[in-house]
């Protein structure tokens, strides 16, 4: 017997990384993006500190920016936050 | 087939016809969504079903020296949540040593340990908390500090003087019993 391909089509799925599923701060998936943004990917990766806790990159800066966060702990553990 | 093309298409158009919601307001509704197992003594009310931004809490609590009290707050959250703690506020004036005559209250975690990983959850619990365990320390009504410090069968008395609608320490408070 003969095949003769046409034509083919190639899926990929993707996933970060991380050993959370979800952002502790607007607790949509890392897999999800940030609610600033509009597409999930690259443009809006999770980012963990030295304590192992991970939120998206966007959500923890922030935070760390923030008045009400002077000395810039991580939201979860309140140590200083390390990259 | 499944014409997913103007499936997609007709999807972003009434995408675009809703009102965008704001970040703020996804996170809100994520936590109303972990509100359904809230105690007995605690009600929420919208008086606009439209606004989840701003609502109204009842504490009724069961227990304790506020208990056959029933408290009333109101919750104001802004586009800037979880960054910023929701202002709450007590519309009743009452005889509480971290709550003042104007309502406001002292909740470390609506002032300096706020963190946008709490949600409204763990305000409302600390609210009630409040009422069950009042603290002396870092009062913002100093005479009824004071009483609970120094005799607490008297700030007893005085809770239920407040609650009555009765006066302490020549202030007048508003009437909060359970009818």
């Amino acid at each position: 017997m003969r095949v003769k391909v046409k034509s083919w089509n190639t899926v990929a799925i993707w996933r970060w990384e991380v050993n959370d599923d979800i952002c502790g701060i607007c607790r949509n998936p890392f897999d999800a993006c940030c609610p600033s943004c509009r597409v999930p990917g690259d443009d809006c990766p999770p980012m963990a500190g030295q304590c192992r806790h991970t939120f998206h990159l966007h959500c923890i800066v922030k935070w760390l920016s923030s008045d009400n966060n002077p000395e810039q702990l991580c939201p979860m553990d309140r140590q200083p936050w390390r990259k | 087939m499944i014409k997913i093309w103007s499936m997609k298409k007709e999807a972003a158009e009434t995408d675009r016809k809703k009102p965008k919601q704001s970040a703020a307001q996804i996170r809100v509704q994520k936590d109303m969504g972990e509100l359904d197992d809230l105690p007995k003594t605690i009600k929420m009310h919208f008086p606009d079903p439209e606004d989840i931004l701003n609502f109204e809490l009842t504490i009724t609590p069961d227990e304790g020296i506020y208990r056959g009290g029933r408290f009333k707050f109101t919750f104001k959250i802004d586009g800037n949540y979880p960054h910023k703690a929701p202002k709450v506020q007590c519309t009743q004036k009452i005889y509480h040593p971290n709550i003042d005559l104007e309502g406001n209250v002292c909740l470390n975690i609506l002032r300096e340990d706020w963190k946008p990983v709490l949600n409204l959850h763990s305000v409302i619990i600390g609210l009630q908390f409040l009422f069950l365990e009042p603290n002396a320390d870092d009062p913002l009504n100093k005479e009824a500090a004071e009483d609970l410090r120094s005799n607490c069968e008297r700030f007893k008395r005085h809770v239920i003087d407040s609650m009555r609608g009765g006066y302490v320490n020549s202030e007048r408070f508003d009437n909060v019993l359970v009818a």
